[in-house]
């Protein structure tokens, strides 16, 4: 998943800037506008469906309602609720049967067979069938659609070579076996297929719309899709009207009658307008640390902090110098005070991250030792690899770190964080800020030799963070490589046996952080504002909220 | 044909190379930014942004890309967005325009209908309270920025008050427009009224006004009929700068209030490398500069006998 969550875009400006304005003006403003909180009464029936309206922020734009094209998360938030794929998200984010109902695996674990339900119907009343899911995913692979995501097939059969134009589109492993049942071939085994089948860019499309409108079929009344919503209107930057879709077949289940989505990347807007009543749900309004405990304290339960899957590191050309030095990555990476930087510093929104993969149910993390060792120890074991890497007095480390631009709270952590470098063992670590898409740049000609990186993970499978250092995967930026990791790695992508994978995984993760070819930082949480009257709502590690299992309660204002 | 036709056809033909530099400059500059518009965290196999690459003619030598856009940009089309990419830059475009024209226009408004009469008291109540009051809080309204004063009327209006809506656009709804154009008209209308006082001032010093006094006129005849002409010349100036910076400096205020009009576009395009979103909004933006220059100079003209259209 393209990274939407970075250090912590927070806004500069917002309640607090205003109220100092406020203080400024008019003498004596509070410090927290405690005067506007609503407070509500909560029944426990659902309110009338009139008032069954959800209104929530997206954190900007969709850049297109495309599933084969999305990349961005705004866009996955609204095409979550508009079409369903083979398998869809509960609302505790937790894969089930969608269009499925269910499925087979061959022995080997390469021909998947699923079982689609008869009464799935397009929002325009029209069959899904097993056709639709071949269209879209022949589509997504085809080079003239130019999908972003087209390698995310390449678990199926022929999929590289159709992107690499050396087969076309119909060669792909994917077949109709009737209207009702799909066979999926693929290249080696995939324990998490289903996992990864919940993803837009697996979700089937509706061809007659395609053929008729082009790339504009995704523009309302064009877009016909399966979930449990259909986009009634659309306005660039302003909003996104979703309305129930009478054909979805558990439409009964459903009790929203509409979600409204405002795009809002303005984080002190979107908090403004949660407290003016606009939105029943702020998604990662990226409150600064400092207005953590006001904003609990003020908001209680409404304030939803959770993990999220997603890791902050810095990544490194491992076969460069310095970082090329296996003693020096270890050095670095225990000199930092993790949990002054991420309980003090970002006052809990980060969480102190020593591996790569972040909780995962099923998984053990990777603790390395040294991560419960006491300050002293670790500190004097830094010192030692530092030392041992050839750095010291009069021979200091001296090199840049790269990280983007992202406001005030990202430089005081990068400050913080050279700082510890320099007091803890001498190095001296310069900043380098850069925009972001300049320094995405910088990262992928590899003219940045240490640079701030995240991942956010879009299916719930080790595979997803652990191939990042697999030789030869286009975001291996540090060009690592180390035979242990990869023959582990390898054995666990080519294994049917999930349980057998976890533990390979682990075991190539724990070689991994022998290596330390990056330095983890911190686990992401998700930071959420859910009024108390929406019920169906639940934290969860990918942070997706699908509005078919969300309802509005009775509730008075007062 | 008269001068003032002449006149106009020719600043219009004196627009084209203006236009073309402005085009030019901003497309070799704009590919010249380091960073593309297909660069994600993500890195993109290489077939993948090939394939991207040609179907937006990104494989195509940058003059020839630059040719393409002069001939397409010549039939009206600013081509797809690469950000975007189920739209294209005219309907962005033709969707966000009419929503900056909504909040502008009463903007420019407020600054014609409130901050003119405000000058013109201050004139003529020079160093009373009726001058000392409205230029004060004149130059408080120049002084604090849209990124101030629109959070806080936020803030008191929308999220403590609960009057009006904190953010937002419905087409139609003109509750919606309210705060975004007060906070887009509120440093015009004061801007306005510096201009109109100073002017204004001036103008009942000359000596023309002193005779039209000495002849006994009424005061009301001398302000309205010999004075008001002359004093509104500035503002005419004022105005056409003016409704461009409204339109192009409304930026801010659509991020604050979450609108739909075409400065986050611009924002936002710059920031993801959509070179043609950036290209049709600075294409529009001087467009609409040079258009507003002309109208004004056009007017300057009208009003100012002294000025001869040649």
């Amino acid at each position: 998943m393209s990274l939407s969550k970075r250090i912590a875009p927070r806004h500069g400006f917002h309640l607090t800037g205003a109220l100092l304005t406020l203080l400024l003006l008019g003498g004596c403003a509070p410090r927290q506008p405690a005067g506007e909180i609503h407070h509500y009464t909560v029944g426990t029936t659902l309110a009338p469906p009139a008032q069954q309206v959800f209104v929530r922020s997206l954190q900007g734009s969709p850049r297109t309602l495309d599933p084969s094209l999305a990349t961005d998360v705004p866009g996955f938030n609204v095409l979550v609720d508009l079409f369903q794929g083979l398998t869809q998200f509960n609302a505790r984010g937790q894969v089930v049967p969608g269009v499925a109902t269910h499925w087979t695996t061959s022995s080997n674990g390469l021909r998947w067979t699923f079982y689609l339900r008869p009464d799935a119907r397009w929002s325009n009343g029209a069959p899904v069938t097993a056709q639709d899911f071949v269209y879209s995913w022949q589509r997504e692979v085809n080079p003239d659609t130019a999908a972003q995501y087209a390698d995310s097939l390449s678990m199926i059969v022929n999929a590289n070579a159709i992107i690499n134009a050396t087969l076309p589109p119909s060669a792909l492993g994917v077949h109709a076996l009737g209207a009702h049942a799909l066979v999926v071939d693929l290249v080696e085994p995939t324990p998490y297929l289903p996992a990864a089948l919940a993803n837009s860019y697996f979700d089937p499309l509706y061809p007659p719309a395609i053929r008729q409108w082009g790339l504009a079929w995704t523009r309302p009344p064009h877009l016909i899709s399966n979930g449990a919503f259909y986009l009634a209107s659309e306005v660039v930057n302003g909003r996104l009207v979703l309305r129930r879709n009478p054909y979805f077949w558990n439409v009964r289940a459903v009790h929203l009658r509409e979600e409204i989505d405002y795009p809002l990347s303005n984080s002190a807007s979107k908090l403004d307008r949660y407290l003016a009543d606009d939105l029943d749900f702020a998604d990662d309004p990226a409150f600064p640390p400092t207005d953590v405990g006001w904003l609990r304290h003020a908001l209680g339960a409404q304030v939803h902090i959770a993990p999220y899957y997603g890791t902050a590191y810095l990544g490194m050309l491992v076969h460069e110098k310095p970082f090329d030095n296996r003693d020096l990555r270890l050095a670095l990476s225990m000199a930092l005070e993790r949990r002054v930087l991420n309980d003090k510093l970002a006052r809990g929104l980060f969480i102190s991250a020593y591996s790569l993969m972040p909780p995962l149910p099923g998984y053990t993390q990777q603790v390395p030792d040294w991560a419960h060792w006491p300050r002293a120890r670790r500190l004097a074991e830094a010192r030692r690899l530092y030392a041992a890497a050839g750095y010291g007095p009069g021979h200091e480390l001296d090199v840049k770190l790269l990280y983007d631009t992202q406001g005030s709270a990202a430089r005081q952590y990068m400050e913080a964080l050279t700082l510890m470098w320099k007091e803890n063992l001498g190095a001296d670590v310069r900043l380098w800020n850069e925009q972001w898409k300049v320094m995405l740049q910088d990262i992928q000609y590899k003219n940045a030799k240490l640079y701030w990186s995240a991942w956010i993970g879009n299916y719930l499978d080790p595979n997803t963070f652990m191939h990042q250092f697999q030789v030869g995967y286009a975001m291996n930026y540090g060009d690592f490589s180390y035979a242990p990791f990869q023959k582990l790695l390898q054995a666990a992508q080519s294994s049917n046996d999930n349980a057998q994978r976890y533990r390979d995984f682990e075991q190539a993760e724990r070689v991994l952080g022998t290596q330390m070819p990056y330095i983890p930082l911190y686990f992401y949480t998700s930071d959420n504002l859910v009024k108390p009257y929406v019920t169906g709502w639940h934290t969860n590690l990918l942070d997706v909220h699908p509005a078919q299992y969300i309802a509005i309660l009775q509730h008075t204002v007062h | 044909m008269g001068a003032l036709a002449r006149y106009t056809a020719r600043r219009l033909l004196g627009a084209i190379p203006t236009m073309l530099v402005i085009i030019t400059l901003s497309f070799f500059l704009l590919r010249a930014a380091p960073g593309g518009p297909f660069e994600m965290q993500r890195a993109l196999p290489p077939q993948v942004k090939l394939n991207l690459e040609r179907m937006y003619h990104l494989n195509l030598p940058l003059w020839q890309q630059y040719l393409d856009y002069l001939g397409n940009i010549l039939h009206g089309n600013f081509g797809p967005s690469f950000v975007y990419r189920s739209i294209t830059v005219n309907q962005l475009i033709g969707q966000g325009f009419p929503v900056d024209i909504a909040i502008g226009v009463p903007a420019l408004l407020g600054a014609l209908l409130l901050g003119i009469p405000l000058g013109i008291v201050s004139a003529l109540k020079q160093n009373s309270w009726l001058d000392y009051f409205p230029m004060a809080v004149a130059m408080v309204g120049i002084s604090i920025p849209t990124f101030v004063l629109a959070p806080v009327m936020i803030l008191v209006l929308a999220v403590m008050l609960h009057w009006l809506p904190a953010g937002g656009w419905s087409a139609g709804d003109p509750l919606y427009a309210i705060l975004p154009a007060v906070a887009l008209g509120l440093p015009l209308i004061a801007y306005a009224a510096r201009v109109m006082r100073g002017s204004m001032i001036e103008v009942l010093n000359s000596p023309y006004i002193r005779t039209a006094r000495a002849k006994g006129l009424p005061e009301r005849t001398v302000i309205l009929r010999h004075a008001l002409r002359p004093a509104m010349l500035p503002m005419v100036s004022f105005l056409g700068p003016a409704v461009v910076n409204t339109i192009t400096g409304s930026i801010v205020v659509e991020e604050i209030f979450g609108l739909p009009g075409i400065g986050r576009f611009f924002v936002d395009g710059a920031m993801n490398r959509d070179y043609t979103l950036v290209m049709g909004v600075t294409v529009l933006y001087g467009l609409l500069i040079v258009l507003f220059n002309l109208v004004a100079d056009v007017l300057y003209g009208i009003l100012d006998p002294r000025v001869r259209f040649q």
